[in-house]
């Protein structure tokens, strides 16, 4: 069942090229209903967890390919099983206009699917297998409109990401060498007795594997791949780069840190010291960046840089508390940051501007679109009544519950991180809807509103950012459960 | 309960109607050029502008008038009942209650609020999109009273930030490269407060039981082995509150927003806007941390020190400022270092002195604000170098901003002397070592300070000189729609002071050390 669907995507973005429709709606009815579909089979997955254990292949000793639901797998397959269907109606608007639009939903699709192989996967080396497959099959989509740039772009991504990934895999390893199986097990696998004495090793390998997967997360210094993949486009950069791509990373790291090395074994300890201090580096350097950023995209992909660090910071608190602040920025930040994208596609979509210096007094053209980004930037910001302020809530009660003093500067790197977002996204709301009182609305006669493919995602998102910023208890107890070790089988 | 509620949320929706729905008729164009136009489009048009205006005026005072009543209403009916909205997480309740402090704030918020509002009926002539400005002017008397009553440190802070970023359209309200400027200085300078006076509200939450404002603290007794951590939370969050309220070394932002503001705007932020932090400061050293935590510690040393460089600093900035309204401007950043040095000192006397000066400043500020507005809108002169002869121009304008320099720079029986009188008792009575007798002499100089910066207007304006040319003066009184708010606030003002029994017993009980 689980294979199911890890396989449905895979095979229906596929056929795409392969089959012949005869009007493009066709195509998208097709597609749509193929993802709907998955959608519903994951969530039927979800909430009827089984806790068996689907196995693929099987290569020597007990390393295989397997699958299972477990609680951080449900987290993360939800999210990314909630998001694609609207993810993938806006791609149909979007690339009207474009070209190539065959091969771009074969290699769209096909992510979905391998996503789920990362969310679903039961042990370090299924992941990691999926992790490789998930960069060969976005280059494609970041190399889409195959000018120089991007090009360029996708070549810088692939190396980043191939090189990350070969650091992961001697943490794989090493877990397959000194751990007892490479399994996710709450609390890590690693047996003690053979490590013996080598314990600096171990943790040196961990901070490797950390900054392995960290690519993907784009943790500083390996984060210049993610502003220049705001090149493609806008449906690859807010879904891949906001959500499936880097929360792959951050997943990966949640995976390596609780369930492989396990947290007895990291905190307190040098290890833990070194990533802290990274990831709260980085935090403050993507915000910083963001602001002297005056193209859209990029300002909102040096944001994600940021906001990933969140969550890492939340990870490398190594609580249940911190597990529980991650997992709550991650899914609030998916949503965030897909609708802020949405809406700068939007933007280009119209009206092929893609400077923050050109949006003045476009506000009130296009209110719908600007309003939802509003919304979205006061959530990033952390306004209370909106998402983001629950899950800094959660980050910072889980650093101030620690007692780290590292992690107390922490939350002061997550503060002035949220005034220098402030600072990036109000200036883009104030120009948008007051432009000054010399302002010639006649610039922009022909500037409207997008149609309902791409309005309906974006007011989908909003929803759920004001309905989680009001009511985020029900998520904030499962997230609790599962870093309780209450869904692990 | 329904009430408070209704106090909150009523203006909120009707400013957000008012915003919402678009009118066609928008030019660029004010009201009075086309007045004095004499393209005929132009005169069909004022016509029909013209109704659609006294419309927008009427439901807006209209508006104003049932949200005072809707205050009043609340507050004798709704006393002292904890009423929770709905809960934010398990643990964090947005709730409501009303309260003396709030009644405090609430009450001079109304009377300042209303008298500014129908001023700018009339100044408002002077700018363009009025609606947008009337809208935003609403939601932020809505969320003021929110913040009046706001029951616990969480929902407090939800209106702290929604504070900010529904009253910085009115900074920058008339368009400029300059204004938006200082809109955005304005916002960036109050969310990094706010950013600030979150950070310590993580670490109250970890070390209490409760975030409800509770007289004497809230802290449990694991805050005892965490009192490094807690100090350090506390001084940030007052200087992060302290922003707004106008404290060193983040007062930067008030010089800047209130010359580009428009003036009945401008007395908003400054009488009202701003102390939202001193309320802030109020709710966290007396309501939430306690004063047996922050007395004699490093924090309660270093804030003395803050408020007393903003004291002088202020008013020898305002001293030397020729542009009025940036002068009145200095004044307010350093007037609200009065109170908040009342607040430090936490003896009985010197809190009720800083909390009558809330009052008393809140009136004085507005009134000086709106005679600022009231001479920029029939004169168009900002600077104070200008305006020689003003007062035989605008004689009852004039002897209304005399009255009120006179409280201000506290001489009797205006209210200011009052509240000065009991922050320098509670000041001298304090123990504390250097600070007890400082205080007063900061205080005095400033008061000599303040004359200086006040009176040469008064004098200037009555009395120009043998060598002024007197036949350039026209009689200029501004409109009732102008006057009369100036009135009532001045008579308010000079009420409290002679009167201040009523109000200083009131005020002493509510203030438990």
């Amino acid at each position: 069942m689980i294979i199911l669907v890890i396989l449905i995507p895979i095979i229906a973005g596929i056929f795409v090229p392969l089959l012949h429709f005869k009007k493009r709606s066709h195509m998208e009815i097709f597609l749509e209903c193929a993802v709907v579909l998955n959608s519903i089979l994951v969530w039927y997955l979800l909430l009827h967890h089984s806790d068996s254990t689907f196995l693929l292949a099987h290569f020597t000793g007990d390393l295989s390919i397997s699958f299972k639901v477990d609680g951080m797998g449900m987290v993360f397959a939800g999210l990314v099983s909630s998001l694609w269907p609207f993810a993938t109606l806006y791609a149909f608007e979007y690339m009207t206009k474009e070209e190539h639009e065959k091969i771009f939903f074969l290699f769209y699709t096909m992510t979905y699917g391998i996503t789920l192989g990362i969310s679903l996967a039961a042990n370090l080396l299924t992941m990691y297998f999926f992790y490789e497959l998930l960069t060969l099959v976005t280059v494609p989509l970041v190399m889409h409109t195959l000018t120089r740039e991007a090009i360029l772009a996708s070549r810088k991504y692939l190396y980043y990401s191939l090189g990350g990934a070969a650091f992961a895999f001697i943490g794989l390893i090493m877990i397959i060498i000194y751990g007892t199986t490479t399994d996710f097990i709450l609390g890590g696998v690693l047996d003690l007795t053979k490590i013996g004495d080598r314990t600096n090793v171990l943790l040196f390998i961990y901070v490797m594997a950390f900054m392995g997967f960290g690519v993907k997360a784009a943790v500083c210094p390996f984060n210049s791949w993610l502003p220049d993949a705001g090149v493609a486009p806008t449906p690859v950069t807010a879904l891949l780069h906001a959500v499936a791509v880097v929360k792959s990373g951050a997943f990966a790291i949640i995976r390596l840190t609780y369930y492989s090395f396990g947290v007895d074994f990291l905190k307190g300890t040098w290890a833990q010291t070194t990533v802290m201090l990274i990831v709260m580096f980085t935090i403050v350097y993507g915000c910083s960046r963001a602001v002297k950023e005056t193209h859209l995209k990029r300002r909102l992909a040096y944001s994600t840089i940021s906001n990933l660090s969140y969550i890492l910071f939340g990870v490398t608190i190594m609580t249940p508390l911190g597990m529980v602040g991650a997992l709550t920025h991650l899914i609030f930040h998916a949503v965030i940051k897909i609708s802020s994208f949405f809406c700068a596609g939007a933007i280009i979509h119209q009206t092929d501007k893609q400077y923050v210096h050109e949006l003045d007094g476009m506000g009130y053209k296009m209110p719908c679109v600007f309003g939802i980004f509003t919304v979205s930037a006061l959530a990033l910001m952390g306004v209370p009544g909106l998402a983001g302020f629950i899950s800094k809530w959660n980050l910072a009660s889980a650093a101030v519950e620690s007692g780290n003093p590292v992690a107390y500067f922490g939350i002061a790197c997550l503060l002035v991180s949220a005034l220098l977002t402030a600072i990036y996204m109000l200036t883009i709301v104030v120009r948008a809807f007051f432009p000054g009182k010399d302002f010639d609305y006649g610039k922009l006669k022909d500037v409207r509103d997008p149609n309902w493919k791409m309005l309906l995602p974006l007011f989908v998102f909003t929803f759920f950012i004001i309905a989680f910023g009001l009511h985020s208890q029900p998520l904030t107890d499962f997230f609790n459960d599962v870093a309780a070790g209450l869904y692990t089988f | 309960m329904y009430l408070i509620l209704l106090s909150i949320f009523f203006p909120i929706v009707v400013g957000v109607g008012f915003l919402i729905v678009s009118s066609d008729k928008e030019t660029g164009k004010t009201i009075s050029d086309t007045c004095y136009s004499s393209n005929l489009e132009d005169r069909g048009a004022v016509e029909s502008n013209k109704q659609a205006r006294n419309h927008l005026l009427l439901a807006t005072g209209t508006a104003y008038l049932l949200t005072g009543i809707l205050v009043i209403a609340a507050i004798i009916a709704a006393r002292d009942e904890d009423f929770i909205l709905f809960y934010l997480t398990k643990a964090l309740p947005i709730c409501f209650r009303i309260d003396e402090i709030g009644v405090l704030f609430s009450v001079m918020t109304l009377i300042v609020y209303v008298c500014a509002g129908f001023f700018s009926f009339e100044y408002m002539k002077h700018e363009t999109k009025e609606k947008r400005y009337y809208g935003f002017y609403l939601i932020v008397f809505g969320v003021l009273n929110a913040l009046c009553f706001a029951g616990n440190l969480i929902t407090f802070y939800l209106f702290f930030e929604m504070l900010t970023l529904t009253s910085m359209p009115l900074v920058l309200h008339n368009g400029s490269h300059k204004s938006i400027m200082a809109g955005l200085k304005y916002l960036f300078y109050s969310l990094c407060g706010a950013y600030m006076a979150l950070f310590g509200i993580y670490f109250i939450w970890k070390n209490s039981d409760t975030l409800t404002f509770t007289a004497g603290g809230v802290l449990n007794a694991s805050a005892g082995s965490q009192s490094g951590i807690l100090l350090i939370a506390a001084f940030v969050m007052l200087l992060g509150f302290g922003v707004k309220a106008g404290m060193f070394p983040m007062h930067a932002w008030l010089p800047t927003a209130h010359p580009v503001a428009p003036a009945p705007a401008s007395a908003v932020l400054s009488a009202v806007i701003v102390k939202g932090g001193v309320l802030a400061i109020v709710r966290t050293v007396y309501y939430i941390y306690g004063t047996s935590f922050l007395r004699g510690t490093w924090v309660q040393t270093a804030w003395l020190i803050l408020t007393l460089i903003t004291v002088f600093m202020g008013s020898m900035l305002a001293y030397r400022e020729p542009v009025l309204k940036k002068r009145l401007a200095y004044s307010t950043v350093s007037q609200l270092s009065y109170i908040l040095f009342g607040l430090a000192m936490m003896t009985t006397s010197s809190v009720t002195g800083g909390l009558l000066h809330v009052l008393a400043h809140g009136f004085i500020k507005a009134t000086l604000f709106l005679v600022a507005g009231a001479i920029i809108y029939t004169t168009g002169k900002t600077r104070v170098d200008e305006l020689r002869g003003i007062g035989k121009e605008m004689p009852l304008t004039l002897w209304c901003y005399t009255i009120v320099s006179l409280g201000l720079i506290g001489i009797p029986p205006t209210g200011g002397f009052i509240s000065k009188w009991y922050l320098a008792i509670g000041s001298l009575n304090s123990g504390i070592p250097v600070f007890c007798w400082l205080g007063p002499v900061i205080l005095l100089v400033s008061a000599l300070l303040t004359a200086g910066y006040l009176l040469p207007l008064t004098i200037q304006g009555f009395l120009p000189g043998a060598d002024y040319d007197y036949t350039h003066l026209r009689k200029r009184e501004p409109s009732l729609w102008m006057t009369v708010p100036i009135l009532i606030m001045t008579i308010l003002s000079v009420l409290i002071g002679l009167f201040p029994g009523v109000i200083v017993d009131w005020i002493m009980e509510v203030v438990t050390i």
